[in-house]
């Protein structure tokens, strides 16, 4: 079924349909998560998870991974693979119209950032500054359910 | 000098088969090989550096291993591996796919209960629980992991046979106003849309309305 | 490209129910098969990924002229879409839509429904339109429209409980559709009015 949910971070109220997302990334997960060889670093998640953020941290945290996707990891996921190229198309753009959404909540201080989300944006750029930038981005993509889980 | 060892066909379809996040490993033996073919297991948390051991499941002839209990925090992701031993030959460690217990679980229908009047019959719904350690551990219902389970519940008019679909998120329904002396048949299914995931339908549970007073 | 082939010309959109359409009038090449390919470009691409184009493999060296963009179209973004003709090594110019397409526009039509009495239950059966669609659906007794009611249904494939009904009771149903992608909804069905099961003498 549709999966459009309304989000609550904080003051922030967004509506964003996760479920195309989802389904866009499920059907290349298995392809993108076998380029990625290396198991023993995540993105994401080292040192800490995402669930050990503060709800008060959330929306900030969100808004940053968002533009972190778009500006950063999505332009460097192209493969020699049609249908994988499309569907990171779909979430790309998916994301991009989500970023726009999560930008307004941003612009109206409804979206701040404490210095927990600060410290923890900067470990996930840390970590992904520590990988050339094509596995860095093929790992980011491949945790891809790692963020949907945690916003879900 | 060099120790001599031949190799030994690698296990096929190394998986994970997941039920209410009781996460067992699956797989087949190498191609050609019967009985004898030894196993070992290890799994590895993603993110984290390293491999650990399962020590129940080191030199077994079965081709699963339960890794419930190394893979129950679903707030993680994992990877196990399995090696193939036969006669002094040995296989290569052959992977999983990155196993999500969230989203790569598959979730039992629910349990239904029926009673009746003579022109109602009450529905309950019961999700199942998430595999635990031991009986004595405090049980978590999948209603906890998933807040947005819903239940899709089918009800059968056994004489007409006419089926009417009710969506609900609590866990009771009745119908009121049925035909007196009719059979029903109840059957439920769990929906949650995210992750996206639908339990089957469960078996019909049949209960006829009472006779008219 | 091939100054002998001519782009595609009258390249436009037919966008229904979420369902999306590319479609372009013929190349005309006397006693040859003229084929067409056709890509798109999502705001993403053009803001962030140097403006690239992506193939719809689907519809590579295409006879027709018509390509289900759907699947693509998947973000509710401003999409650019391209098509060309080809004929043997020989390819045209591209012929690019003018204007952008946005999924947003697309048009919306009343779902189809069926309005059942089953004794004192009132059921309404719904087409199913797709896992972007749930419907709101109306319903009340009539001459009680003040006392409107209203279920969300978010599957239609299969018969809905909707209410129990007074005995004889006349009772009135429309539903329209809703795409919470695009956070837009279809105008309404008509009204379908059916009659509960009479005398239920329990209720006097």
């Amino acid at each position: 079924t549709a999966g459009n949910k309304i989000f609550h971070f904080g003051a922030c109220r967004v509506s964003m349909s996760m479920t195309e997302i989802r389904t866009g990334f499920t059907a290349i997960k298995a392809n993108i998560q076998a380029r990625d060889p290396i198991r023993t670093l995540s993105i994401l998640s080292y040192p800490h998870s995402l669930h050990k953020v503060k709800s008060s941290d959330r929306c900030c945290i969100t808004h940053h991974l968002f533009d972190f996707y778009v500006d950063k990891v999505f332009k460097h996921c192209k493969t020699e693979d049609s249908f994988v190229n499309r569907k990171v198309s779909s979430i790309a753009n998916s994301f991009l119209s989500m970023k726009r959404k999560l930008g307004q909540c941003h612009e109206q201080n409804q979206c701040m950032c404490g210095q927990e989300s600060a410290e923890k944006f900067q470990q996930i750029l840390a970590n992904y500054e520590g990988l050339n930038v094509t596995s860095a981005a093929m790992k980011s993509l491949g945790e891809l359910d790692i963020l949907l889980d945690w916003m879900e | 000098s060099g120790e001599l060892y031949c190799s030994l066909l690698n296990p096929r379809n190394v998986h994970f088969e997941s039920v209410n996040m009781k996460n067992v490993l699956h797989w087949s033996a190498p191609e050609g090989t019967g009985n004898g073919v030894l196993y070992k297991v290890k799994y590895s948390v993603y993110g984290v550096g390293k491999w650990i051991r399962k020590p129940e499941c080191r030199n077994i002839n079965s081709t699963w291993c339960d890794l419930s209990s190394e893979t129950s925090d679903y707030e993680e992701q994992y990877y196990a591996s399995v090696k193939a031993f036969l006669n002094g030959m040995f296989s290569d460690w052959v992977e999983t796919t990155r196993f999500n217990p969230l989203t790569d679980t598959k979730i039992d229908p629910p349990m239904v209960s029926v009673s009746s009047t003579d022109k109602s019959i009450s529905i309950t719904l019961t999700a199942p629980e998430k595999w635990k350690k031991s009986p004595e551990e405090e049980s978590i219902s999948l209603l906890q992991v998933y807040p947005g389970l819903q239940y899709n519940v089918s009800v059968l008019n056994k004489k007409t046979k006419k089926r009417w679909f009710f969506s609900i998120s609590n866990h009771t329904l009745v119908v009121p106003w049925l035909e007196p002396g009719t059979a029903y048949c109840v059957s439920a299914q769990i929906h949650v849309s995210a992750p996206l995931l639908d339990s089957d339908f469960s078996k019909d549970h049949c209960i006829a309305t009472l006779k008219d007073k | 490209e091939d100054a002998l082939l001519p782009a595609p010309q009258n390249i436009s959109i037919l966008s229904t129910n979420m369902k999306h359409f590319l479609t372009w009038t013929p190349v005309i090449v006397q006693g040859e098969t003229v084929r067409y390919s056709v890509e798109f470009q999502g705001e993403y691409e053009r803001v962030y990924a140097n403006e690239s184009w992506l193939p719809i493999s689907e519809c590579s060296l295409l006879t027709a002229t018509l390509c289900d963009i759907t699947e693509d179209i998947s973000a509710t973004v401003a999409y650019n879409l391209r098509v060309r003709a080809e004929l043997g090594a020989s390819r045209s110019p591209w012929g690019t839509l003018k204007g952008f397409f946005n999924r947003i526009t697309t048009s919306l039509t009343p779902p189809v429904m069926k309005v059942i009495a089953d004794g004192y239950h009132l059921l309404v059966e719904l087409e199913d339109m797709g896992p972007a669609f749930q419907f709101r659906v109306l319903y009340w007794k009539k001459g009680q429209e003040r006392r409107m009611q209203q279920q969300v249904v978010k599957e239609a494939s299969s018969v809905v409980h909707l209410d129990t009904m007074e005995a004889g009771g006349d009772y009135c149903v429309k539903a329209q559709t809703y795409v919470e992608a695009i956070n837009r909804s279809s105008s309404f069905s008509h009204t379908q009015c059916v009659r509960a099961q009479g005398d239920r003498s329990m209720w006097l």
